[in-house]
């Protein structure tokens, strides 16, 4: 048995010139709950996607709980339950049978836990599914994939939706999930305070590409935010740090402590007061500023 | 056989109260400094208190690698992760070395502030005069004869 529950290894995936997907490899911990951050339309639905079925890589390779997703495809879907917005059980009329379609599909279902999580999402089987608002159907896609005994979960965007009680509940639920031996999650999601909280790995993707990946304490702590004045212009670049923000002499810098060396912020150009606190969602904003503003690492800072 | 997992009481961690391993680390050894984590007891699973404090695996990982690291508890292969049977004094120590060292910034503070030593030590009995509930804790009642 493999280290990981899910290795995309080095898939790309065109849709014509409008949009790729890759080079992109990950691997996914088994026994840990991944967050695939991202911008909309980074391609981290495409990703999941795939997992399940829905589209095969161009190039490269997926295994899934040890199988590839080629030739594996039945017994990873035994073994993995996913939720994504875009189910839709209306079809099946009421919430009790929507339940009652679903189950008979799967001989790992837990009738015991689908009570108790109706009960905690506040999901009724008499609803009618038509009625119900956009994160009422989240709860319903919620509780059916969880009322299985998954080794893995997918989730695209499954707090879409979610108040943030319900938030919580979810992720009171996924953490209670993982006190199952080898159990892993893949989640995607925009709510980064929620996922710096619960998620043990992270990976970042823009335009279809990795930004960064690793595990959430350390990913938090490589990066590092610094308030800086400016002395004087620096044309020259300093790899490993970026300008994410700027206010007339004032810059806000940040620093990856594993490009840089310990005094790479002692420059004649700048005058550092003091280092930010970092959290996911500022490492998340920097990053995907650094990236979609390419020009440069450390742009020309005049002291306008 | 060890005493099953002692259901901890950490109270909730909030991120907005610094580090959440570090919270996990703090009240460990408030519980164990209180005599409600005695020596050989083992502390719930990663996956058992991740669930209850509603944190992931990995936070609670760092924490109990920290209590480690600083031989409050250890772990045995298999079988999960105890109370060690020094990691009382071990706490005691930290919070002795950490009240030493405020006690060494209150007196830089008081000299920068031109108090002088016998102004300070009045200062230092009215303080505790004033705070007999505050003191009256376990540290105390620990080390009392």
């Amino acid at each position: 048995m493999s280290a990981s529950a899910i290795e995309f290894q080095s898939i790309q995936k065109s849709f014509g010139l409008a949009f790729s997907l890759g080079p992109l490899t990950l691997s996914v911990p088994r026994g840990s709950i991944y967050a695939l951050i991202g911008p909309n339309g980074a391609g981290k639905s495409t990703a999941l996607n795939m997992l399940m079925g829905m589209g095969e890589p161009t190039l490269g390779s997926i295994q899934v709980l040890d199988r590839d997703i080629r030739h594996g495809e039945v017994e990873i879907k035994r073994r993995t339950a996913y939720v994504s917005p875009d189910m839709d059980y209306r079809a099946w009329g009421t919430v009790g049978r929507a339940i009652d379609f679903v189950r008979g599909f799967y001989p790992d279902w837990d009738a015991a836990r689908c009570e108790e999580l109706q009960f905690a999402f506040g999901v009724h089987r008499d609803s009618r599914v038509d009625a119900l608002s956009f994160g009422a159907r989240m709860k319903l896609a919620l509780v059916l994939a969880l009322s299985r005994d998954a080794e893995l979960l997918v989730l695209d965007e499954p707090t879409l939706g979610l108040d943030a009680i319900a938030r919580r509940q979810l992720f009171a639920e996924l953490l209670k999930f993982m006190t199952g031996e080898g159990r892993t999650i893949l989640i995607s999601s925009h709510q980064l305070t929620d996922l710096e909280r619960f998620a043990d790995h992270a990976a970042i993707v823009n335009q279809g590409k990795l930004l960064t990946s690793g595990r959430m304490d350390k990913l938090v702590e490589r990066y590092r935010q610094f308030d800086a004045r400016v002395l004087r212009d620096t044309p020259s670049g300093v790899p490993g740090v970026s300008v994410i923000d700027r206010q007339g002499d004032r810059v806000r810098l940040l620093v990856d402590a594993d490009l840089v060396s310990a005094n790479a912020l002692e420059l004649p150009e700048i005058e550092v007061l003091a280092q930010v606190p970092l959290t996911l969602e500022d490492l998340f904003l920097a990053l995907i500023k650094s990236a979609n503003n390419r020009s440069g690492w450390w742009p020309h800072m005049s002291a306008a | 056989m060890t005493d099953p997992p002692t259901n901890l009481h950490l109270g909730p961690l909030s991120p907005a109260s610094g580090p959440l391993y570090q919270q996990i680390v703090d009240g460990i050894k408030r519980e164990v400094l209180a005599d409600r984590l005695t020596a050989g007891s083992a502390l719930p699973s990663y996956r058992v208190l991740a669930e209850q404090l509603l944190v992931s695996l990995i936070t609670v990982k760092r924490a109990y690698e920290e209590l480690e690291r600083e031989g409050i508890t250890f772990s045995r292969q298999g079988l999960g992760t105890f109370v060690a049977v020094r990691g009382n004094d071990r706490t005691r120590a930290d919070r002795r070395a950490a009240a030493r060292s405020a006690l060494r910034s209150a007196i830089h503070a008081a000299r920068q502030a031109g108090v002088t030593d016998r102004e300070l030590i009045q200062m230092l009995r009215a303080e505790l005069k004033s705070q007999p509930a505050e003191t009256n804790d376990e540290t105390i009642r620990g080390r009392a004869p």
